[in-house]
């Protein structure tokens, strides 16, 4: 398989309009796109199965078909792979029968052979087959039972069911993060084109031919990148399946929040999916300047443990601060942390470090900035140091107050700020029982970003928003910027309030609010990251 | 469609009520006289020593379907709970241990404090796994928790209580269960 495949071009603010003609009404559409997307642009949803708009095309499944008006009369073309020209003319199911019908062919094709276990597939709910079969599909069952389906994969997965039919590759085990099952497998060759070129590591590749084709890894070689949880985001049907959420929930029982990932500079847009006030899992959100439709393993699975060893919230009269103060944020801290934190180094002449312990990687291009220290560029933007937590270890018998607030200097420092130690009055403000919190004279907890409000500055020095999703484990338990805030004297009683305090001390945040953010965040113009 | 009925007017007779009143009397006396000396031929039982006749429809308490071999044949899909009208059913699924079947299910509590016995979760069922048609109506316990059929209390019953049943006789302990058994033990990889 070395076939080349175009990554397909995506209409921006910027694209040319063009007019065409769809069901002989001219419409204006972006120029520099495919038709798939142009039409979605004014509003005309088109089926699709292998199409993904940051994946090459590769235009196998067939299910985008239009008609389109050429020099030997009206042709079905797939509309992912029709560039749009201006004056051309394309006709959707709403005006012809034979895009209609063609449409209804490939679905019905499609579903030949695929199982009919969507109660106990995990795709089910938001799988395209069963979008696009409600509609393009819509037939009649003309499977004779006597036949049954076919199972045409790997042959050395097949057994014969209980009922006698010729079934196989169920799970098969295809590497330490996915399972693998062969009969709902469409062939689309998603997670092949998405470990080939976005992960770079061509580590799935179709085997056998035509009607046999099944997805395999090399011989002997297991499926394990650090990306490769993201095909089963593109996985079209419930094929490739994640074993950390598989059979946990139904994914119609969950419910979504839009947030920002805080364990990596890039802010990889999120969603978290939650559901009696647990997280069960973490999704990208797409954002084509951020992360487009990925996120790695590490971001990913760090989810599966916001709601463990957490710290309780106690009272807050145990706080006391006393001499020189010193406060240690860490990478975690929204904008809305931050501006509690300088109100309070305002008020008590504290002195503020920042930084992490952690080793800061390279970019990869992908969904990882490699800089573990997510809210670097909002330090910078408020004026904060953002990396001297070494000055404070050498500092460190200076001061007889050190808050800690979401930075895990003991665990992460490995002994370079065990120094700290030494301070008499150690508060920690954050939301793990780690070994910080471990040392602390006063351990208070504190709500964990995915629980809270707040903005942070990614690394493409864009400000995105955080959402809170209701799977705080203790009712109690507060904000960091309200605990931080109160400390100062003037506690902030909405995000939006601390966000307003920020806007005092950086004036490109002055005039934003939170509708303003778009959810794909918004680009800074005078931050200095 | 509206339909209108016309009563009979009552003749003076009637009109006049006492004898009618005593016609009505006497009524309740005939059929105080028959359960003094001819008691087996009252309309009504004398619950709880008389037990009512029950349908073979009628909904009663669930019971979970078994495979030949014993084990539930729910597979977790959770179609009987989003069915649910009074959100009584509560599923968690796991892998299966068995290589033919992707999903089991872990834990399956039906609250019959909640459940208002409308039979949509039977209708739901993919896999005709749940059923209730155990014919059991009384329920009674002394806490509320007990009023919670577990997975346990709902594959434990008897194929001989169903002999009619043919699904039924495929459980183990049924009359099918050996060449049921036979088909299910086909070759598996």
């Amino acid at each position: 398989m070395s076939n080349y495949y175009n990554m397909p071009k995506l209409p921006t603010e910027n694209s040319p309009k063009v007019e065409i003609f769809v069901d002989d009404k001219a419409v204006m559409v972006p120029g520099d796109t495919n038709l798939l997307e142009a039409l979605k642009a004014v509003g005309i949803e088109t089926p699709h199965v292998c199409y993904h708009p940051y994946l090459p095309v590769s235009g196998n499944c067939r299910q985008c078909l239009v008609e389109q008006e050429g020099p030997r009369g009206r042709m079905l073309v797939i509309s992912c792979y029709t560039p749009v020209a201006p004056g051309m003319k394309v006709y959707t199911p709403a005006s012809s029968a034979r895009v209609k019908n063609a449409r209804k062919a490939t679905q019905e094709f499609m579903l030949v052979n695929h199982p009919l276990d969507c109660p106990i597939c995990d795709k089910a709910g938001e799988c395209t087959l069963q979008e696009n079969y409600m509609e393009a599909g819509q037939n009649e069952g003309r499977m004779r039972p006597e036949y049954g389906k076919n199972y045409h994969g790997n042959p050395e997965h097949q057994f014969i069911d209980a009922k006698g039919q010729l079934r196989g590759g169920k799970r098969v085990d295809i590497g330490p993060r996915i399972f693998l099952d062969e009969e709902r497998c469409v062939q689309c060759d998603r997670c092949v084109r998405f470990m080939r070129s976005i992960a770079g590591d061509e580590q799935l590749q179709l085997a056998a031919r035509a009607d046999h084709t099944y997805i395999t890894t090399f011989p002997g070689e297991k499926l394990d990148h650090e990306y490769d949880l993201c095909v089963t985001d593109v996985c079209p049907t419930g094929a490739m399946t994640a074993k950390y959420f598989r059979f946990q929930k139904r994914v119609w029982l969950l419910s979504h929040t839009p947030t920002v990932s805080m364990d990596d500079s890039l802010g990889a847009n999120i969603w978290l999916d939650h559901a009696d006030g647990k997280i069960y899992r973490m999704m990208p959100r797409c954002n084509p300047e951020v992360n487009r439709s990925w996120i790695s393993n590490t971001t990913r699975l760090a989810c599966l443990e916001f709601g463990k060893n957490r710290l309780p919230a106690i009272d807050m009269s145990a706080i006391k601060l006393e001499g020189k103060v010193a406060i240690v944020a860490g990478g975690e801290c929204t904008i809305e942390d931050l501006a509690a934190i300088k109100m309070l180094a305002e008020k008590t002449g504290a002195e503020v470090f920042g930084g992490t312990f952690k080793k800061v990687g390279s970019p990869d291009g992908i969904a990882m900035s490699g800089d573990p220290m997510a809210n670097r560029a909002g330090f910078k933007l408020m004026g904060l140091a953002d990396d001297n937590l070494a000055d404070l270890a050498k500092r460190a018998s200076e001061f007889q107050t050190v808050i800690i607030v979401n930075n895990d200097v003991i665990g992460e420092g490995k002994g370079a700020a065990d120094a700290l130690k030494k301070i008499p009055n150690r508060i920690v403000l954050g939301a793990f029982d780690n070994e910080t919190a471990k040392m602390a004279t006063v351990a208070f907890g504190i709500n964990h970003w995915s629980e809270v409000q707040g903005t942070m500055v990614n690394s493409l020095n864009m400000i995105q928003k955080l959402n809170a999703a209701p799977t705080a484990p203790d009712a109690n338990l507060q904000p960091a910027y309200a605990v931080l805030s109160a400390l100062a004297g003037t506690q902030f009683t909405s995000a939006f309030e601390a966000f307003k305090k920020a806007g005092e001390y950086a004036s490109v945040l002055a005039g934003l609010s939170y509708d303003t953010i778009k959810s794909s965040g918004k680009l800074l113009e005078g931050g200095n990251a | 469609m509206a339909r209108v009925i016309k009563q009979k007017p009552m003749n003076w007779v009637e009109r006049l009520y006492v004898f009618e009143c005593l016609r009505g009397l006497m009524t309740t006396l005939k059929h105080a006289a028959r359960g003094l000396f001819r008691y087996e031929e009252l309309p009504t039982i004398s619950y709880p020593e008389g037990q009512p006749e029950i349908r073979n429809t009628y909904r009663a308490k669930h019971r979970l379907m078994l495979r030949p071999d014993g084990t539930p044949r729910c597979v977790a899909c959770g179609m009987c709970a989003a069915a649910c009208p009074a959100h009584c059913i509560f599923i968690e699924g796991t892998q299966s241990e068995d290589g033919r079947i992707e999903k089991r299910v872990m834990r399956f509590d039906i609250d019959h404090l909640t459940c208002v016995f409308c039979g949509l979760c039977v209708e739901a069922c993919p896999v005709d796994a749940l059923r209730m048609d155990t014919k059991k109506i009384s329920f009674e316990h002394r806490t509320r928790d007990e009023f919670v059929a577990h997975l346990s209390d709902l594959i434990d019953w008897n194929p001989a209580d169903y002999p009619d049943d043919a699904q039924s006789q495929v459980a183990p302990g049924g009359t099918k269960n050996k060449q049921a058994l036979e088909t299910w033990g086909l070759e598996v990889k």
